[in-house]
């Protein structure tokens, strides 16, 4: 398929106990790099985060519009941790690209679930190959969801296809209990579901089907 | 992503909370139980601190330590040295220590004026 420009933030997470705090706070476990959730206490999103381990320090690469929600959950719980978070979305631009692709030094690919996530320098970027419908169709096809759309702070995690980013026996976080409580009862309340054009209520709207979150 | 425009990337301002000189009171019953782990040496003390994490976003700390790197703030209660880490004074002030003598979820409590809600094991609050 193809490439498309994201609206995306990039944190920059420095200090000896800045894996433990992403740890502590979300919803998968860190080891490494990986995607994970931002939950609040009754288990609704704040933000979808890719966690790149860059070795000197991790980045946090999730949805623009819910960055400064994200900042506002997380600096108030460095309690005297050594992390220290700077903003480098302004020098950056975040792609995603549906295959695997080649790109410029000084550029960073990292696999998801959803794709290959590109961040990249200004003018180093790869071009986006992919318009916004097709995108839609992409992800319909292949029921990604996607932030803004399925991933919002309506929905917990499981109810917008995100259960494979909460890690069943990590131990604590925020929302936590909730969203244990959903597995164990097998109540999860809603879905994501793929169904045939027409669709009422539908998230993501592509040119056969659509993507919607339904009860269950 | 290029770490030279990582390293000159702006930080994020982190706000450190107003320090306040904490007051805490220990229950008849926690001073027992601490009298028991502390035996005869008062030179320990009891590190009563506060993590981020938990189901409800901070989580409670309690050790006994020799000494502590944290910027603490010390208190002699009945004997018992007590320090409180000054990064998380605002949400320890006028909490109860208290020791709850059970089979399961026994232990020492903390009971937090501060706190909006905790969670059900009692370790967690938000």
């Amino acid at each position: 398929m193809g490439v498309v420009e994201l609206d995306g933030y990039v944190l920059i997470v420095r200090g000896k106990d800045a894996s433990a705090f992403i740890n502590g706070l979300s919803t998968n476990k860190i080891e490494g790099t990986c995607t994970t959730v931002f939950t609040n206490s009754i288990a609704k999103i704040i933000d979808m985060v890719d966690v790149i381990d860059m070795g000197l320090f991790s980045a946090l690469v999730g949805h623009g519009p819910n960055k400064d929600a994200l900042l506002s959950h997380l600096i108030p719980r460095i309690l005297g941790q050594d992390v220290q978070i700077a903003d480098a979305s302004e020098s950056n631009v975040v792609l995603l690209s549906t295959e695997d692709l080649d790109v410029e030094n000084g550029v960073t690919k990292v696999q998801t679930f959803r794709g290959w996530l590109v961040i990249s320098p200004h003018g180093k970027e790869p071009g986006v190959t992919m318009s916004d419908s097709e995108f839609t169709d992409w992800r319909v096809e292949n029921m990604i969801p996607h932030p803004g759309f399925e991933i919002t702070n309506a929905n917990h995690p499981y109810a917008c296809g995100l259960g494979l980013l909460v890690h069943e026996d990590k131990g604590c976080y925020i929302g936590q209990e909730i969203l244990a409580r959903m597995k164990s009862r097998g109540r999860q309340g809603k879905e994501l579901t793929r169904e045939k054009n027409p669709v009422n209520d539908a998230t993501s709207i592509g040119s056969t089907h659509s993507l919607v979150i339904r009860r269950c | 992503m290029d770490c030279n425009t990582c390293d000159s990337a702006p930080a994020v301002q982190v706000h450190a909370p107003e320090v306040v000189n904490a007051m805490l009171t220990i229950t008849d019953k926690a001073k027992e139980m601490l009298s028991g782990a502390f035996g005869d040496d008062r030179s320990h003390a009891l590190l009563v601190g506060v993590l981020s994490g938990g189901c409800s976003g901070y989580m409670y700390d309690l050790q006994i330590v020799e000494s502590t790197d944290q910027d603490c703030q010390e208190l002699t209660i009945d004997g018992f040295r007590v320090l409180i880490p000054n990064a998380t004074s605002h949400l320890l002030d006028g909490i109860e220590i208290d020791y709850v003598d059970r089979l399961m979820g026994g232990g020492f409590k903390i009971n937090n004026p501060n706190a909006e809600s905790s969670c059900g094991c009692g370790e967690s609050f938000s």
